[in-house]
């Protein structure tokens, strides 16, 4: 699973073909959506595998067309391509197929081992953007070309995208309700639990590397952690009554979760390793569902100590409550952006959920889907997109959406239902 | 000993699970009346090793019928049977009537035949709404209901509570029929 990243190493004469951060304006309202073409791989083996070939083609073309940054095309070179030559690349073709962007690549796969290497030119400039060469094993080749796909994003907009993270969620593929895996873009699924019990509502560490979860496995909802790597779960809190809607804090240091030890549910933060509570929220109402602000000092959370579930804020120590939702009689699930300026939740009307965003001052909230019952809202890392859980007659499961709300794109594979998704960071 | 009891009362149980699955699914509630009555002192006593038997070979029926349910934790409802489920009102956990009248006889049975025994209460919703506010929702029904069979002198220490939201329906269905079914709080004994 490693991935050696060996930058390529070019002319110092063509140094100056990198681009600075934010180099094409994409986001200006207006603008004609770049047109980007990304070319089927170069083989350099003498027996190509085709296989690989439109394996990297389709992923960087799904990542780049999710992103809403440009308009990805599949689109083999014309004349096919002898060689790979470093910078001499023909743009005639390209500009007048109307594309403004290219990904070329090449690669070699011998013995399990692949070499390949990206490059992202603009046409209209003939120039070279950015260029990255990865050595890795046969069944890394989706994993790097997300992460091509990663740099392409940071040149065009100064940030990484989010393409190599992955999405946890609950799937009743076996019959029961159990932690899933898989990659952002839905493939690679793979069972966490294998219990037979009730799973629910799994949260990932700050470093993606572990999550945490709640399990009917020893007939009471209790919080268990484990690693993405190792089998073992270890019991973070197995108090009396409800253990339900674990958090991991920013930093990684302490968990915010809901328990009903104390009588009805309260959200209180716990040292990771599940010791020390302290509680949050005093009255009588249920409290639960905690989610972090991005600096660690504020949750969100849903109580209904004003008769119906609704959203409120308070400080990380429990002080200075104030009511986030105003509309809406029943807004559940909020998840703070990662940059701050956001936080989805979910909204019932009529029966259904529908997910939306408002600022955390309570202004500017906004409908995003409008299509089935759409629940658990999630961020990717870099805030461009929403994960969540969605019922539509189109087909049910974990969906994928730019923040606007455009792009809604169902991404879970396999038997069962999807549900309760929640996105690594990075 | 207590497992051979729980082999024992799983075995009846089966036959209720089958008797179940058989006729539609309104029979899930009426199950009960099909049962014959089983005290925990009557089933005590050792059980045969043959009475093992059964068990293991209606097993994997076991898990077609109650599918959303491991083998382990459907084998343990088994002496509820003469304490009723009660029900709820959408979004509610206050007691109705009906469900008042029903806890009341519930507590006779508990207090007449089953002193001593440990009784969980299960708190259960629809399948509308969150889930994660559910699970809270149907612990409170569950303490609603346990803090009135303690007025009714039933001793708390031997009644505990578990929520498991809208994971468990009695029924399938997505309508107010199956959903009044599914706003319950059931009685188990546990030991």
């Amino acid at each position: 699973m490693k991935i050696f990243l060996v930058l390529l190493f070019l002319l110092a004469s063509s140094a100056s073909l990198y681009a600075q951060p934010g180099y094409i304006e994409v986001t200006a309202p207006g603008n004609r959506q770049l047109k980007m073409a990304v070319a089927p791989p170069h083989s350099v083996d003498v027996s190509p595998d085709s296989a690989s070939s439109g394996i990297a083609s389709a992923v960087i073309a799904f990542d780049m067309n999710l992103s809403g940054l440009v308009a990805a095309e599949i689109h083999p070179e014309q004349p096919a391509a002898k060689g790979f030559p470093l910078v001499a690349v023909d743009f005639v073709p390209w500009l007048s197929a109307g594309f403004d962007m290219l990904v070329r690549s090449e690669y070699s796969l011998k013995n399990g081992r692949l070499t390949i290497e990206f490059r992202l030119f603009d046409v209209i400039n003939r120039k070279l953007i950015t260029a990255k060469r990865y050595l890795g094993g046969a069944k890394d080749l989706r994993r790097i070309s997300h992460s091509f796909a990663d740099e392409i994003l940071l040149a065009l907009t100064g940030e990484k995208g989010p393409f190599t993270t992955r999405i946890a969620y609950v799937s009743t593929q076996t019959g029961n309700k159990e932690i899933y895996v898989m990659d952002w873009d839905g493939y690679n699924p793979l069972p966490l639990t294998k219990n037979g019990s009730i799973n629910l509502n799994p949260a990932f560490s700050p470093d993606g590397r572990e999550i945490i979860f709640t399990s009917y496995k020893r007939r009471n909802p209790d919080l268990y952690r484990r690693s993405l790597s190792n089998t073992a779960e270890v019991a973070v809190s197995r108090r009396k009554g409800l253990n339900i809607t674990g958090k991991w804090s920013p930093d990684g240091s302490k968990i915010a979760v809901a328990l009903s030890k104390d009588g009805d549910t309260e959200i209180y933060t716990l040292d990771k390793d599940g010791s020390h509570p302290t509680r949050l929220t005093i009255n009588p109402a249920l409290d639960l569902y905690p989610s972090w602000s991005p600096d660690g000092k504020q949750l969100a959370f849903v109580s209904d100590r004003l008769g119906k579930p609704q959203v409120f804020v308070m400080n990380a120590d429990g002080s200075g409550v104030r009511r986030l939702t105003i509309s809406g009689s029943y807004n559940v699930n909020p998840s703070w952006s990662p940059k701050g300026d956001r936080i989805a939740y979910s909204r019932m009307t009529g029966g259904d959920f529908s997910i939306f965003t408002i600022t955390p001052d309570g202004s500017s909230d906004t409908q995003l889907t409008f299509d089935g019952s759409n629940e658990n809202p999630s961020w990717s890392a870099d805030g461009r997109f929403i994960s969540f859980s969605s019922r539509r007659s189109s087909g049910g499961g974990v969906y994928v959406m730019r923040a606007d709300g455009t792009g809604q794109t169902k991404v879970s594979q396999g038997k069962g239902k999807h549900s309760q998704p929640v996105w690594s960071a990075r | 000993m207590k497992k051979s009891m729980v082999l024992l009362l799983a075995g009846i149980s089966m036959s209720a699970l089958l008797t179940a699955g058989c006729a539609n699914k309104e029979a899930v509630k009426k199950e009960e009346a099909v049962v014959p009555p089983v005290s925990v002192e009557k089933a005590v006593p050792v059980a045969p090793v043959e009475q093992a038997q059964p068990v293991e070979q209606t097993a994997p029926v076991q898990d077609a019928v109650a599918s959303a349910v491991s083998p382990q934790e459907a084998m343990s409802p088994v002496a509820e049977n003469r304490l009723e489920t009660v029900y709820f009102d959408f979004d509610k956990s206050d007691l109705r009537q009906d469900t008042r009248d029903v806890l009341s006889k519930n507590a006779e049975v508990i207090l007449k035949t089953l002193a001593g025994a440990k009784i969980q209460i299960e708190g259960h919703t629809d399948e509308r709404g969150s889930a994660e506010y559910n699970l809270a929702l149907g612990e409170r029904r569950a303490k609603s209901a346990q803090q009135y069979l303690t007025t009714l002198g039933v001793k708390a220490e031997n009644t505990s509570v578990i929520s498991y939201g809208e994971e468990k329906p009695a029924v399938a269905g997505n309508d107010e029929g199956a959903w009044a079914k599914n706003r319950r709080a059931e009685f188990v004994v546990v030991k």
